[in-house]
């Protein structure tokens, strides 16, 4: 490897979007002479993720956050924009063949762990699938002590691969699931919400697991979380969302020391947390609005403090790392 | 952790398995037990026809005239001979007849069961996993097919088969055309059944996780999907062998089902429906009653494996 | 000494399985004052619904329960026939879900359910009540209440039908509120809202609410006291803010350590070894046994009951201090184990 190739960004994601077609089946369009209706969930992101580092987008719900995720990893097709990864990339058709040998240092671990793992196979067989599909390991005993292996790194004991994954609580099961991630020796994981159907107590040990096995291997993480405070503790750079645009990225501690992005404030401002215990807070107003029919211009216009006549016309573009047009006029000294 | 180790003696494996849910609730069930019971027998006494049965109903050498309409039960009046179940007017023996008969009648159901669960689930499956037009076109087809009665589609099925296919073969092929006639009228309820299933595991995220590590759509389709789509089948399958064996019998008591010469229990009850008014009821009896507790028994274990397979009604 | 709203006193729920009894809530004691939020917080399995549930009378079979009273305002009510319980259902305790859909009827507009509820447990005839109904859609916080209040559940969004659900609490001026994970299918920013509303209609109402949540932080925002709950028992209850940044009991301990919190700089979190265990499966003694760095002989063998430590109560051996650690004779435990 040149110098080069390691100085430029592992992944590359540059004006991705996503459009979802949500009409009403076609019969109704025609009887309620109604017009096809398109959902943008994802309009126009744009990241870097440095080899090595963990960069999460956090964001509420309907944010495109998740979407991004998927199209990252090529299990949805964008609807526009690239995303490449180790000079590889994952929209171009040409690209197949190279996509196919960069599948192996790809991995995802997902929300639910219930849904995760297919119920029907043993522990033992998920966890060897990718290591047969890559044609990693040859030979069923090899296959096997591998299989061991990876669940003792995940802090399971080797033989729970002869059980099912009904026997096994949330948190282990998450732990199977970043073993199948480990299986194929991925460099690069992406995590969709991987704690956030888990109790508070599990999740910190699977944050801990995360960060234990990115030391060890150098993994690089790209980490979809809601929770700031989860997101603080795991991420090196932070992105956040708000209905399909990245609003602010900047690097991990300073979004919460100096957040710039009023929306990034007022999320701050709104999480319940420990260290808030008998403090009054500022209040928060207006809900996210329907992504159907976003406001114009800039979309967080309705409910930010700052806003002036071009929000409400002109998306703002990153400047610097914020989308903000009072911020880059320098409006918002506070 | 706990230094108090508690002395933990695993259970056998059979006593693990007596002790499941799925064996407990069946164990609690005593129509259950009883229909599954009758059920296995009644399979049993068909597979073993041939070593059970007293008589050989269909060699025209051991059939003796004077044997005909013997009664249950009383020896001939001629011949002395006795007929557990009686004779029909060829003097043939009806226990053997429905022993060989239920044989036949199972073996079509079976057969256009396994059918139509192919057919049935690799369209309700290739429909639900690839969606669009694909899917609209084969779920279409099934509507079709559903709004017709099954008989009609059987009825159908063997028309036109019987015109395609020459006079001097049809009888060896009646078999194979009740097969796929009765077949092709039940696939579209497995073709439901799996795509909606197919709808839900589709969206799993254990369905993506293959997808990532490259797989193509058959092995996702087939080793993913499948093996968890497969609950609901095998209640549809059970019930509908039930369906499958009174809809032979139907085929063949309208006539266009098997012929006389290798008779189901259709054929059977068709035969007997002539003696009916003239006083030989067991020729229409008999063969009814097996066919009537073969349904059921087979019904009752299908409607308890729906049961006790759905989480939501535990 | 004013007599609290509800007094949960050795509570037990128990579900009879063809597998044995499963104890839910085994001795679940506390008190909730007028106009204080208790905050109930436990990880999933640790009975905290189940409480709630408990003191409404909502507990189906095969659960039952198996002990224990529960008094409000100072009259049992946990053994009151049906008929009488749902009388107290809405008049007396009112209840609010976590999903808003569940509580609101898709089929009828918003004002419908409000009049309906608030005439069922008043005098007043429909025009009143309609006035009623809008005061109260405006004092949780609906913009335009006389438009809204026509409106169907799907014409809101969830933040504004969580207020609808929570006015519909309100419409027979209940003494105590039971609201179960009331924010946690909301967004953040709309949880900040709602976390608001509740504390200020306690604080204009004096109403008393049980708040139940898996989430420490709504509960370090909105609570003044709090109890910890573990394997169906109560761990430690005491001030909210004591709980939070000094925790006693070593279960308590873990999981604050294990929140990650946007201040603070832990690099990594505690974590608790293990697990809850389940109900069929509670440890012997203290059911945090397995898990506890602390553990010593005497917790293996006798279950903790709650004792007062400085102002709040706490289910652990380690501040008993007639029988400390030290104090106690290594044998007891191994005749036991023998």
């Amino acid at each position: 490897m040149t110098q080069d190739v390691s100085k430029a960004p592992f992944v590359q994601v540059r004006d991705l979007k996503r459009v979802f077609d949500v009409s009403k089946p076609w019969l109704n369009r025609v009887i309620e002479s109604a017009p096809k209706q398109y959902l943008k969930a994802v309009d126009g992101v744009s990241f870097d993720i440095r080899k090595g580092e963990t960069f999460a987008l956090v964001g509420e719900s309907g944010s495109g956050k998740s979407t991004v995720a998927r199209m990252v990893v090529g299990l949805l097709p964008p609807s526009g924009g690239t995303v490449s990864i180790d000079g590889v990339s994952m929209t171009d058709a040409a690209a197949a063949q190279e996509r196919q040998r960069l599948r192996r240092r790809i991995q995802m671990i997902f929300q639910d762990p219930y849904a995760s793992l297919n119920p029907r196979w043993r522990v033992g067989r998920i966890i060897a699938e990718p290591i047969r599909a890559f044609d990693i390991i040859q030979g069923d005993r090899e296959i096997e002590g591998r299989v061991g292996e990876l669940l003792s790194l995940v802090g399971l004991h080797p033989d729970d691969g002869k059980k099912f994954p009904h026997e096994f609580s949330g948190g282990q099961r998450q732990r199977i699931a970043i073993a199948r991630a480990l299986a194929s020796n991925a460099e690069f994981i992406v995590c969709d919400e991987p704690t956030s159907a888990l109790d508070v107590s599990v999740q910190a040990q699977i944050l801990n697991l995360m960060r234990d096995l990115q030391q060890k291997f150098g993994l690089t993480y790209l980490f979809i979380s809601h929770n700031l405070a989860v997101v603080r503790h795991m991420a090196s750079r932070i992105g956040v969302m708000y209905l399909g645009r990245l609003v602010e990225v900047s690097e991990g501690k300073q979004l919460f020391s100096a957040p710039r992005h009023p929306y990034t404030k007022m999320l701050l401002d709104a999480v319940p947390d420990l260290a808030m215990v008998g403090k009054a807070r500022e209040g928060v107003k207006g809900e996210i609005p329907n992504p159907i029919s976003p406001p114009s211009g800039c979309t967080f216009h309705p409910r930010c403090p700052l806003v002036f006549d071009r929000c409400r016309v002109e998306n703002p573009p990153v400047i610097d790392g914020v989308a903000c047009h009072a911020v880059n006029q320098g409006r918002a000294a506070a | 952790m706990s230094d108090e180790p508690l002395p933990v003696i695993p259970p056998s494996r059979l006593a693990r398995f007596w002790d499941s849910d799925l064996v407990y609730s069946f164990r609690s069930s005593p129509v259950t037990v009883v229909a599954s019971v009758m059920a296995f027998l009644l399979v049993l006494a068909a597979i073993f026809a041939p070593l059970i049965a007293p008589y050989d109903p269909f060699d025209p050498a051991s059939l003796d005239l004077s044997d005909g309409f013997s009664r249950p039960m009383q020896p001939n009046e001629i011949t002395g001979k006795v007929f557990w179940l009686g004779s029909d007017g060829q003097g043939r023996d009806i226990f053997s007849a429905i022993l060989y008969g239920s044989r036949v009648s199972l073996l079509v159901g079976a057969a256009s069961v396994v059918f139509s669960l192919i057919l049935g689930v690799g369209l309700g499956l290739v429909a639900g996993y690839v969606g669009g037009r694909t899917e609209a076109l084969i779920m279409r087809i099934a509507d079709i097919q559903l709004s017709f009665p099954a008989i009609l589609v059987a009825l159908l099925v063997f028309g036109v088969a019987r015109g395609l296919i020459p006079p001097a073969a049809q009888e060896q092929a009646t078999l194979l055309v009740l097969v796929i006639a009765i077949g092709l009228a039940n696939w579209a309820q497995y073709a439901r059944t799996v795509r909606g299933s197919t709808l839900v595991e589709k969206n799993k995220v254990y369905v993506d996780a293959a997808r990532l590590i490259g797989l193509k759509a058959w092995p996702v389709m087939l080793k993913h999907v499948l093996p968890n789509v497969a609950g609901p089948v095998l209640v549809i399958a059970t019930i509908n062998l039930a369906l499958a064996v009174i809809e032979e019998a139907t085929l063949s008591f309208l006539g266009v089902g098997m012929p006389p010469t290798q008779p189901s229990l259709g054929t059977l009850i068709r035969f007997g429906q002539q003696y009916l008014f003239s006083g030989e009821w067991w020729i229409l009896l008999f063969p009814s009653l097996v066919l009537i507790l073969l349904a059921l028994s087979i019904n009752l274990f299908g409607d308890w494996l729906r049961d006790a397979l759905n989480p939501k009604l535990r | 000494m004013t007599q609290p709203v509800i007094s949960v006193n050795e509570l037990t729920v128990e579900f009879v399985t063809r597998r044995g009894t499963l104890r839910a809530l085994d001795k679940v004691s506390f008190d909730v004052a007028r106009g204080e939020v208790l905050g109930v917080v436990g990880e999933s399995g640790a009975g905290k619904s189940v409480t709630g549930s408990a003191i409404i009378g909502l507990i189906d079979p095969p659960g039952r329960i198996a002990g224990g009273e529960v008094l409000l305002s100072g009259a049992r009510v946990d053994n009151l026939p049906p008929e009488a319980m749902r009388k107290i259902r809405g008049k007396r305790i009112g209840m609010i879900f976590q999903d808003p859909l569940t509580s609101l009827n898709p089929l009828y507009r918003v004002g419908e359910q409000l009049i309906e509820t608030i005439q069922t447990h008043t005098d007043l005839n429909a025009a009143d009540a309609r006035k009623r109904a809008i005061a109260l859609l405006d004092e949780v916080g609906i913009p335009a209440p006389e438009r809204r209040i026509d409106g169907y559940p799907h014409e809101f969004s969830g933040g504004m039908r969580q207020r609808v659900v929570i006015a519909l609490a309100l419409c027979a001026e209940p003494e105590f509120i039971i609201a179960d994970e009331p924010t946690t299918a909301l967004d953040v920013s709309v949880q900040a809202q709602i976390i608001a509303l509740i504390k200020r209609l306690c604080k204009e109402r004096g109403t008393s609410v049980m708040l139940v949540t898996h989430d420490m932080g709504v509960i370090a925002e909105t609570a003044d006291r709090v109890a910890v709950m573990y394997a169906g028992r109560v761990a430690e209850i005491g001030p909210v803010r004591d709980v939070v940044k000094q925790p006693l009991h070593p279960y308590a301990v873990g999981l604050m350590g294990a929140i990650p919190s946007i201040e603070g700089d832990a690099e990594r979190l505690v974590q608790i070894p293990g697990s809850m265990p389940r109900l069929s499966n509670i440890p012997k003694g203290c059911a945090f046994n397995p898990r506890c760095s602390k553990a010593f002989a005497r917790c293996f063998v006798e279950r903790p009951e709650l004792i007062d430590v400085g102002g709040r109560q706490v289910a652990c051996h380690l501040y008993d201090q007639s029988k400390a650690p030290t104090g106690q004779s290594p044998t007891d435990k191994a005749e036991i184990a023998a």
